[in-house]
């Protein structure tokens, strides 16, 4: 059964990687027989990530919430799922090499050094912690594709500022799109990580005995939330638009990544869950 | 096939002299009956700005070339045209020349979608004046298919191919929808009018002229349901605008850095892209290190235009491959002609022996063994007429052997006597 899981782990990144030179080819190729075959490809992707997900649940005997490469898991999850509905509902089809690279990465961090874990703390399985995770995931999902559109954005801005009319300005959509894009990803990002952090306050102090409004994780999200509702602000002003809000985007992303990183190896506390 | 024909165009005379020539669609309607009286049975006539195309089947056949030249200089009157300024055709070579052109690969802007409808209208016009008969119908066909063909089957019409339509191009990758935006337009001139008219096309919220001489900014606003404002004052009023595009003959710069950069401050970092396509340039280039200002120039916007025409030229081959495709079923049809009234003289021959001979059985048996009777003469006739019939279109059709394909078919009307049908009939 190990090795199933294993096997499992390992073919679901072969997939990811071979949907993502999909994208690849056909974001340089442009033929239209890739047009739908390369969506095909990321829907068995995600299906096979969801039958990997449940196969998992079943053989651990708990959520793949528990480490942070189950984490990273559900993390590219999320992201390759958000992005076949957006392309499934705005059919603008050039941008996903730029958001499928996150879930790739994601995935091939969670493949190569994912553990298993059997023994975990009987708080998590509860209702409010798995709506809890599931909320703060797609948050970060979301914050994740708002970079790419951020990225997409200053690369296409560049390319127009430098008279490059190459593949970048004839497959990306434009500039105007790839804002409002990433201005509504932060949108759904802030209001998932919103929802994620008021269940958190609301169940946690009453679930753990340990608890800490200290705890690193308790802190990153806050200032990662903080710096986004500021950001959310500016922008409804018109304080910061364009290039600028694209930077910020890009920042905030990289910060929350650290801050993931930071609070799930170095720095430890209530969070923590494996026994 | 005896179709001749001439062509005036980009590849064989100047601009000035292809101008002269054209003819307006009131003077093809007074050419047609000149042709008609004294060179063409059938033909038509493609005139453009850019190109003069006559093309017909000779009355007799000792017109020429030289009789279509004389009778179009007798109509234009053109100095200075010389034999070197035109291209003759004949047969094979003249429809495959008339595809070239509604192909759009004979335009001097390869892929230039206008020719289309200058082809539709040019055999339209020669329908409605009775100088189109069943030859020239059908080519009309088969030029018409070619030209929706290319559009369909290859790419040769996509991607600007013009500065004012790069420019347009550009904007579409900054800005997504044109309605909420205002827009500029420095000069009324023709290159000016031309942008004015795509941004009106992309569906512009506001659009806005600028001339030094005020009239003509008027007209040309008028003609666009736009605004004029002052040129004097044009500095002043620069923030109001997300695009602008400038097209004057001015000999220094209409907008200078500074006025740019003042304009930056009071846009509050809102997207603005200034297309200067004019020569000299209208704006100070430096404009384009500013923050948040996209500066394009004729020279920048020209890479997207040889970028796109080297693409439309790639096309090339593949659009020649649908016109001989067409070609080859066009000979077939016409090669056909000739031999589809023997075939259908040569059944209704046989077909009219077995009906009077089934008649006189009619009432002598029943009417169901009448039936198998019926069908089986029927049957009969179908095997016997099935390969002279194969055989006639097949050595018509490939064209390859047509002399013998008309041998055939006078030797079955003679043979038949299908010359003669009520003597036919009477014996």
């Amino acid at each position: 059964m190990f090795k199933v899981t294993q096997i499992m782990s390992y073919w679901l990144l072969v997939l990811y990687i071979v949907t993502f030179i999909g994208y690849l080819y056909d974001f340089f190729a442009d033929k239209k027989y890739l047009y739908n075959t390369k969506r095909v490809f990321l829907f068995v992707t995600l299906l096979f990530h969801v039958i990997y997900l449940v196969e998992r649940t079943f053989f651990l005997g708990h959520l793949p919430i528990v480490t942070q490469y189950e984490i990273f898991s559900l993390l590219a999850f999320a992201i390759g799922f958000t992005y076949f509905l957006l392309e499934l509902l705005s059919d603008i089809r050039g941008t996903g090499v730029f958001i499928l690279i996150f879930a790739l990465l994601f995935q091939m961090k969670s493949t190569l050094f994912i553990q298993d874990v059997y023994v975990v703390n009987s708080i998590l399985n509860n209702y409010p912690l798995g709506t809890h995770v599931i909320t703060a995931i797609l948050g970060f999902s979301a914050i994740s594709i708002s970079s790419a559109y951020a990225l997409m954005y200053l690369l296409l801005y560049k390319n127009i500022k430098t008279n490059k009319f190459n593949i970048i300005f004839k497959r990306l959509p434009n500039l105007e799109i790839l804002e409002q894009m990433n201005f509504y990803a932060i949108i759904i990002g802030f209001i998932l990580l919103t929802i994620a952090i008021i269940i958190g306050f609301a169940w946690l102090p009453s679930a753990f005995p340990d608890f800490s409004y200290w705890d690193p994780k308790i802190i990153s999200t806050m200032i990662v939330w903080l710096i986004y509702s500021v950001g959310i602000i500016l922008k409804l002003r018109g304080s910061i638009t364009g290039k600028r809000f694209a930077k910020f985007s890009i920042y905030g992303f990289i910060l929350s990544i650290l801050f993931l990183l930071l609070t799930g190896t170095i720095l430890s506390g209530f969070h923590n869950f494996v026994n | 096939m005896d179709i001749i024909g001439i062509s005036i165009n980009h590849k064989t005379a100047p601009i000035d002299l292809r101008e002269t020539l054209h003819l307006s669609n009131g003077e093809v309607q007074e050419f047609i009956p000149i042709l008609k009286e004294n060179i063409f049975s059938e033909g038509f006539i493609l005139s453009t700005c850019n190109r003069t195309d006559i093309f017909g089947i000779p009355k007799e056949r000792k017109i020429n070339y030289k009789d279509i030249q004389n009778s179009l200089l007798n109509l234009k009157h053109v100095d200075g045209l010389s034999p070197e300024h035109f291209q003759n055709y004949f047969s094979c070579g003249a429809v495959k020349h008339i595809l070239e052109v509604a192909a759009s690969i004979n335009s001097q802007i390869v892929g230039d979608s206008q020719i289309h409808g200058q082809v539709k209208e040019a055999f339209n016009i020669s329908e409605n004046s009775g100088f189109s008969k069943t030859l020239m119908h059908k080519l009309y066909e088969t030029a018409v298919r070619v030209g929706k063909r290319t559009i369909t089957e290859t790419r040769i019409g996509q991607g600007a191919v013009t500065i004012s339509f790069a420019a347009i191009k550009v904007l579409e990758k900054i800005f997504s929808t044109f309605d909420k935006k205002s827009a500029l337009v420095i000069g009324a001139g023709e290159t000016g009018e031309l942008a004015a008219i795509h941004l009106k096309e992309k569906g512009i919220g506001k659009l806005f002229i600028t001339n030094r001489t005020r009239s003509k900014a008027e007209n040309l606003a008028k003609k666009l349901k736009g605004n004029v404002i002052d040129f004097g004052s044009l500095q002043d009023s620069l923030e109001k605008f997300d695009i602008i595009i400038s097209a004057t003959s001015a000999e220094n710069y209409i907008l200078e850095y500074n006025d740019v950069k003042s304009m930056i401050k009071k846009r509050k970092g809102a997207l603005t892209c200034i297309m200067d396509i004019a020569i000299p340039r209208d704006v100070d280039p430096k404009v384009a290190e500013m923050d948040g200002i996209f500066y394009n120039d004729i020279d920048s916007l020209n890479v997207i235009v040889s970028e796109n025409l080297r693409k439309r030229e790639k096309e090339i081959p593949m659009v020649n491959k649908i016109i001989i495709e067409e070609m080859t079923a066009f000979f077939k049809w016409y090669n056909a002609l000739d031999v589809v009234p023997t075939i259908k003289d040569f059944r209704d021959f046989f077909e009219e022996i077995r009906r009077d001979e089934i008649e006189k059985i009619k009432y002598k048996i029943h009417d169901y063994e009448f039936e198998k009777v019926d069908n089986m003469t029927k049957r009969i006739i179908g095997r016997i007429l099935h390969y002279p019939t194969l055989n006639l279109k097949r050595l018509s059709e490939t064209g390859i052997d047509y002399e013998a394909a008309k041998k055939y078919s006078e030797m079955i009307r003679e043979l038949f006597n299908l010359n003669d049908s009520d003597k036919n009939k009477k014996d």
